[in-house]
Formats: C-alpha cells, sequence, structure tokens
C-alpha cells in the first residue's frame, strides 16, 4: 500500500497513467465496468484496440491491501504456481563500426525449459533494438509500445527519436510500476546523430549509458570473454565473432543460457540480422567461415599428450555438451 | 442561403426548427474560404495536391504544411481553418499506431478516417465529471489518402462528421470549379503522372498567382513507396512535364 | 501459531493441450478431463475452442480463468470485424491476446493459451503464450500438466532433434494426426491429471483438400461459411482411470 501511494505521488509522468487508473478503478469499479470491461470499449471505440479509449494504459489490479504482495505470492519469484516465462544471457557493446548485439533463445519457466527459439533481440524500428531479459512480457509489451512512441515522435516532429530519447522514455515509463512487480533489463541499442549508442535500462529505474555491457544470468561469463576481447577499433568481423563467443561462453557454463545465438549489428543506415548459431554447434564446429574452429575446449585439447587413451574414452561418453 | 438568419443559428447545439444545425453548416462554409485542395485515386495510388497560398513573399514557404503523413500508408491533405487539423491529425496518427499495437497490422483507410469523423461531434459544453469538449465545431475538412488491403482510397471528412470515399475530390475555395473539371477529365483507369497533371491543371486554373514549385504541393500514396511528399527536384519534374 | 486463511482466487485444473502448424493445415488437440487435486470434476470439459474458420485457441491452466478469456476473445473479434468489416488475421489474433493477457499483469489469468491456424500466407502457424503475454510463432507446442511428457517427443518426431539422417520438412497431415493420438495417449499412461476424451481441431487453408481424413472416425466439420478455411473436429476416447 505504501509503495503503490510512493509511486502515485512520485511518478506523475505523462507515461504513468497507472496512478490515475488505479485509483479510479479502485472507486468506481462497481458503477463502470461490466463484466471486466472498460467504458471505453462500448460503442464505436470497440474495434480500434486496448489503447484506443483514453490515450492510456489501464490495469486490471486485485483488490487486495497490498497488489505487489499477491503477484509476487502467486508467481513464480517464490513458489507462487504462476510460472512466468524468464530470459536470461544478452548481451551489446558499440564500436567504431557501430553495435553489436547478441543474445541467447532459451526460456526457462522455473528449471523446465519452455522453449529454445525465443526472439530476445526486439525490433523496435528499423534503427532501433532492445534486448530482453527478466520477464519476457514485460519486455515484449513495452518494447512494442516504445516502438509506437518512437513512430509517433518521427511523425510529430519530423525526425527520429535519439536512442537517450527512446530509453528515457522507456525508464520514465517502467520507474511508473516500479515496486509492483515488472521484471524487466533491457539494452536500447541503435545509431543516431550522436553516433552509435547504448543504454542499459531497467525495471528498477536505472537507466546507464555505457559502450559494453551483459545482462542475465549468464552475464558474468559473458563479460569474461567480452571484457578481454573488446576494442573500440575492432573490424565488423572481429567484433561479432566477439559477440556470439560471448553468448557461447555463457551458454555453455549457465544452465539457464543456451540452446541459439542470434547475432545482429546496428550499422549507420539501420540494424542488420547476422545470423542464428547453434551453440552445440559452435561447441564442436565453429561459425563456419573464418573461424571454422570449434569453441570447445576439448576441441582443442584433443592432441595434448598428458592426457591418456582411457581418460579420452571416459570424456568421449561423458562429453562435456552445452 | 443564409440571407436569413434567424435566431437558432447561435446555439452550437440547437436545432432550427426545420432541422438544421447551423453553426455545423456554417463551419462547412469556411471550408470555402480555404485554400484549394485536390484529391485523385488511381489503381497505383493517390494523389494529393494543395494550393500553398503563399500571403507574402517574405513569407517561408517550406513552412506551409497542408499535407502531412499519418502513416507509412496513409497521408492527408486539408482546407479551412488548418490549425483545427492538428488535433485530428494528431489523433489520427495515435488510432494508426494504437491499431498497430493491438493488432499488429495497419489500419484500414476508412477505419482511421471514422476514427477522426468521431471527433467531430465532441463540441459542445462539458458537464462536472465529463471530458472537456471542444467550444465549437471544426472549421476544417480533410482529404485522407492511403491504401490498404482494398486497394487505393480517397476519402472526404467535414464538420459534420461525415466521411465520404471519392474516385476524386477538390475541396477549398476553387472547389466548385475544379470538382466540374475533375468530373470532366477523370477516368478510372489514370496513371500516377496523368493524376499530377490533372491536380496541377485543375490548381492552375483556380490559383490567382502563376503556378510553380513554391506555391503547391504534391503528394502520393503508393503501395511501395507509402506516403511520400514530393521534393523539390520530383516536384520540378511533374510541373515541366504538365 | 495462528493459521492464515485467505482467499486463492486461482486453482490447477490440469489437462494438457498442443498444436502443431503444417505446411497448409494446423492441429490444435486438448484432453478433456478436468481435475482439482485427486478430484475428477468432469470427464467432458473442452478447452480447444474455434474461434474463426481459420483460428482456434487451446486454454490450459485454470479452467475458469481460460474460459473467460475465451469469451473475451470471441467477444473482441465480434467488435473488431463490426468495426473494420472484416475477419482478423491469425497474426492480429496473436497479438490482441497480448494485449489482453498484459493488461491483467498484475492480477495475470492462469492460462497458457495456445493459438493454431492459418496465416495470411495459407500457412499453418501456431503461436504459444504465457500467462502475462509473452508470445512467440512455432511449429509445434505442448502446453499443461503433461507438457514435460509431450514437448520433448513432439521435439523429436516433428523438429527431429537427436536423430541424425535424411528427414521430410513438412508432415504429412495424417501422419500428425496420428503423432497427436500417441502424445496423448502417452500423456495418459503416465499422468493422472491427463485421460477421459481427446479433441482435436483440424484448419485446413483454402483450396485444400480434404481427402486425407475422408474416413477418420468421428469427424464432423465445423466450418461456418463456404469457399473459406475449413475447421474440423475429432473425438477419441482415453482411459478413464
Amino acid at each position: 500500500m505504501s509503495m503503490h501511494s510512493f509511486v502515485a505521488r512520485f511518478s506523475s509522468s505523462a507515461a504513468d497513467p497507472l496512478s490515475l487508473s488505479l485509483q479510479s478503478r479502485n472507486a468506481t469499479q462497481a458503477d463502470d465496468e461490466d463484466a471486466g470491461i472498460p467504458i471505453e470499449l462500448w460503442g464505436s471505440q470497440a474495434g480500434f484496440g486496448s489503447l484506443a479509449s483514453q490515450g492510456g494504459h489501464s490495469f486490471a489490479v486485485p483488490k487486495v491491501p497490498n497488489p505487489a504482495e499477491f503477484l509476487r505470492m502467486h508467481t513464480d519469484e517464490h513458489e507462487g504456481k504462476i510460472k512466468i516465462q524468464h530470459g536470461t544471457t544478452c548481451l551489446a557493446f558499440r564500436f567504431k563500426g557501430g553495435v553489436i548485439v547478441a543474445v541467447d533463445s532459451r526460456a526457462s519457466a522455473g528449471s523446465y525449459i519452455a522453449s529454445g527459439t525465443v526472439k530476445k533481440v526486439l525490433e523496435i524500428n528499423k534503427y532501433l533494438l532492445g534486448t530482453m531479459a527478466g520477464g519476457g512480457a514485460d519486455c515484449q509489451y513495452w518494447e512494442t509500445y516504445l516502438g509506437i512512441q518512437c513512430r509517433l515522435h518521427e511523425l510529430r516532429n519530423g525526425e527520429r527519436m535519439s536512442v537517450a530519447a527512446a530509453s528515457k522514455y522507456l525508464a520514465n515509463l517502467v520507474y511508473g510500476y516500479k515496486g509492483m512487480g515488472l521484471s524487466m533489463a533491457t539494452m536500447i541499442c541503435g545509431w543516431d546523430k550522436s553516433g552509435p549508442a547504448v543504454y542499459y535500462v531497467d525495471s528498477d529505474g536505472t537507466r546507464m549509458k555505457g559502450d559494453v555491457f551483459s545482462v542475465g544470468s549468464g552475464s558474468t561469463f559473458a563479460y569474461g570473454v567480452l571484457d578481454q576481447g573488446y576494442k573500440w577499433d575492432l573490424s565488423d568481423e572481429e567484433a561479432q565473432e566477439l559477440g556470439r563467443r560471448s553468448i557461447y561462453a555463457a551458454g555453455h557454463r549457465d544452465a539457464y543460457t543456451g540452446n541459439t545465438v542470434n547475432l545482429y549489428h546496428v550499422r549507420e543506415n539501420g540494424w542488420e540480422f547476422i545470423n542464428n548459431y547453434d551453440i552445440s554447434k559452435l561447441h564442436y564446429e565453429g561459425p563456419g567461415g573464418i573461424t571454422s574452429e570449434g569453441y570447445g575446449y576439448s576441441v582443442r585439447t584433443a592432441e595434448q599428450t598428458s592426457r591418456s587413451a582411457e581418460n579420452d574414452a571416459m570424456q568421449e561418453v561423458e562429453g562435456d555438451l552445452v | 442561403m443564409f440571407l436569413t438568419r434567424s435566431e437558432y443559428d447561435r446555439g452550437v447545439n440547437t436545432f432550427s426548427p426545420e432541422g438544421r444545425l447551423f453553426q455545423v453548416e456554417y463551419a462547412i462554409e469556411a471550408i470555402k474560404l480555404g485554400s484549394t485542395t485536390v484529391g485523385i485515386a488511381t489503381p497505383q495510388g493517390v494523389v494529393l495536391g494543395v494550393e500553398k497560398r503563399v500571403q507574402s513573399p517574405l513569407l517561408e514557404a517550406s513552412s506551409i504544411e497542408k499535407i502531412v503523413e499519418i502513416d507509412r500508408h496513409l497521408g492527408c491533405a486539408m482546407s479551412g481553418l488548418t490549425a483545427d487539423a492538428r488535433t485530428m491529425i494528431d489523433h489520427a496518427r495515435v488510432t494508426s499506431q494504437n491499431h498497430a499495437f493491438t493488432y499488429d497490422e495497419q489500419i484500414k483507410v476508412e477505419s482511421v478516417t471514422q476514427a477522426v469523423c468521431d471527433l467531430a461531434l465532441r463540441f459542445g459544453e462539458s458537464m462536472d465529471n465529463e471530458d472537456a469538449m471542444m467550444s465549437r465545431p471544426f472549421g476544417v475538412a480533410l482529404l485522407v489518402a492511403g491504401i490498404d488491403e482494398l486497394g487505393p482510397q480517397l476519402f472526404h471528412t467535414d464538420p459534420s462528421g461525415t466521411m465520404m470515399k471519392y474516385e476524386a475530390k477538390a475541396i477549398g475555395s476553387g472547389s466548385e470549379a475544379a470538382q466540374a473539371e475533375l468530373q470532366d477529365k477523370y477516368h478510372k483507369q489514370m496513371s500516377l503522372l496523368e493524376a499530377y497533371k490533372l491536380t496541377l491543371s485543375v490548381l492552375k486554373q483556380v490559383m490567382e498567382e502563376k503556378l510553380d514549385q513554391h506555391n503547391v504541393q504534391l503528394a502520393q500514396v503508393t503501395l511501395d513507396g507509402g506516403f511520400e511528399i514530393l521534393n523539390e527536384t520530383k516536384l520540378r519534374e511533374v510541373i515541366d512535364a504538365m | 501459531m495462528a493459521q492464515q486463511r485467505s482467499f486463492n482466487p486461482y486453482t490447477e485444473n490440469g489437462g494438457t493441450i498442443l498444436a502443431i502448424a503444417g505446411a497448409d493445415f494446423a492441429v490444435v488437440a486438448g484432453d478433456t478431463r478436468q481435475t482439482e487435486g485427486y478430484s475428477i470434476q468432469t470427464r467432458y470439459a473442452p478447452k480447444v475452442f474455434r474461434l474463426t474458420d481459420k483460428a482456434v485457441l487451446a486454454v490450459n491452466g485454470f479452467a475458469a480463468d481460460g474460459n473467460m478469456f475465451v469469451k473475451k476473445v470471441k467477444q473482441r473479434l465480434e467488435w473488431y470485424k463490426h468495426a473494420h468489416s472484416k475477419d482478423m488475421p491469425l497474426q492480429s489474433i496473436a497479438r490482441l491476446i497480448q494485449t489482453m493477457l498484459y493488461a491483467k499483469r498484475f492480477f495475470p489469468y492462469y492460462v497458457y493459451n495456445i493459438l493454431g491456424g492459418i496465416d495470411e500466407q495459407g500457412k499453418g502457424a501456431v503461436y504459444s503464450f504465457d500467462p502475462v503475454g509473452s508470445y512467440e510463432r512455432e511449429t509445434c507446442r505442448a502446453a499443461g500438466a503433461a507438457q514435460s511428457l509431450v514437448q520433448p517427443f513432439l521435439d523429436n518426431q516433428i523438429y527431429f532433434k537427436n536423430q541424425t539422417g535424411e528427414h521430410p520438412t513438412h508432415l504429412p497431415l495424417p501422419h500428425v494426426l496420428q503423432l497427436v493420438t500417441d502424445s496423448f495417449t502417452g500423456a495418459t499412461e503416465r499422468h493422472i491429471e491427463v485421460g477421459d476424451g481427446l479433441e482435436m481441431f483440424v484448419i485446413l487453408a483454402r483450396g485444400r483438400g480434404s481427402q486425407e481424413l475422408e474416413g477418420v472416425a468421428g469427424i464432423r466439420e465445423v466450418t461456418t461459411s463456404d469457399e473459406r478455411e475449413r475447421v474440423f473436429v475429432i473425438n477419441r476416447d482415453l482411459k478413464r482411470d
């Protein structure tokens, strides 16, 4: 309750109709709503989508003393049953050739691998990318919303929204819901008038500009490779290799990261999708092209003399798969 | 038409005994003072043309904005009290984006036009807990041009909130003469270039000054290129081709 | 120690659903058992619903939320049709479902949705959702109580994971129906909350022949309009113990 009123008192940006809608909902819910359908959706506005009315979002909130606690109790933060899909390792870094964005594709719901083909790079528009870590729905929904707001900015002002402005918009937006249980850690990446830019934004309200970021449960593994290989003057191929190799490292060692790597490169005229790489394949065979050696160290240590033939046989049986 | 003014023409929401809303009708009259605007729909796309009406040589002609983009596949041209159109355009843009957000698709031309027309009736007095309304009807008419799965379409909206689909339409001060010319020369299988030439010839007839690339503006909506206002080079080409 | 009693708005009703996208068809299926704890509430509670002639929605988790959610989706489809004079395309239904689920981000629908049908290009499509609206288009997906039994089977038989050798890019319809039936008979054997009956919806793209479905026992057509996509329902029994 106190956290909610804190939010209501101290965040009054236009992007936060939450404080208004929550109050009005709790007060007038009985008379205004009919089977949970907001009054604006009747009549001619009915076919025009959820945001058409009043130009804002309104979220149903349970009528309990502490809604944030309710949500925490029932979703999988502790032992609650509703398992929301969580995303896991993403990275982005800027260099002279633009921005490299690399992510894995595993979604876990508790300890079940819900999917191995999740798209964790969200194409906000042709020149802005966002990454997904934390709650998948929170990232997908708000970054799609950011996309339409960027488009409106373009139409109203005759020029593209800068990466700084886009990331600020998103950060202010989620700050309005601080304490309510949103889980989102994203990197907004793009190339605008000031050059390539990467901003880290999360649902606690953090927003940081930086050159190199890695987010998620496997980020520490990715940083190990990233920090060691990073230079501003990397060539495009070297930069892509660094991104790919870092996610591979995270996929190899973090249980919640794996399946495939999705690699993107943001250039001055927009982003380009490079490729999707299977992490198992990267381990044994590498990405193909220039570096055709497998990333896994077992591939490199196969010839070493201190290993006995028996050890080798055992290694093959046990394998060091992803 | 309005030679006899009655006591019923002052109140914005008062019907006259004959069943007319004079203020709305007067608002429609206001359009006839506006600059001439032409729209033509062809199988390849829709063409929009406006007379910029540069009142003074010191006025920067490039700052006159009478044709605007609503979304990639939609644009519109206005005539009348053009400042009134700003809220309508913004509403159209927001509706289009909201639709894309909720349904992951481009909004239909008719639907976005309908959304704009729904604004027309929000004038009058607002009661205590109602949303604030406009004090008077809009004094601007729009020609909405777009392409969707039904092909290229052109719609006309006016202050009464009526929307009509047209193959070719002219609004503004020279609209009567312009509309007659359009009816004469328009045919369904026009090419985009032919539509441009017809638009320019119609504008030329009704404009006082000599037509050049500084006092008119042309735009098109096509499937491949989306909405595009012709830049100086292309505009000059089309004018020369005339 | 004082006992804390409070109203829990959610419960789990068991069951399993799955959907598979073919080249020009889609199959969406679910068992019909509804449970709560160790009790069977009913042996026939449908979990798969026809939205339009090209979209079928399967819902699993908390049945009350699932049923209500389907009603609300159908309502939105109707309003859209009145506003825009057309049926909602499948990808729009998918996005709509995301926005409807996310609107209850702070009091979620405890429902795992799987949407199956035909996309605007005439290809089979499956979209799967988490309870708060995260979604992705896939080729096949299983959800519910026995998802950890069924999904690996599908990964092997549809995506040919952990199999070497040549495999076809597209699977024929009768084969897919057999895989679905086998998934459910297997799940019924090894999961207490799955059984009683199986309901399979088959959606065929426009112009695709239905010869492969001739002779399938107990099949009935539920298409509502001519010359468009077609929807069929097949019911089967599953073990009731």
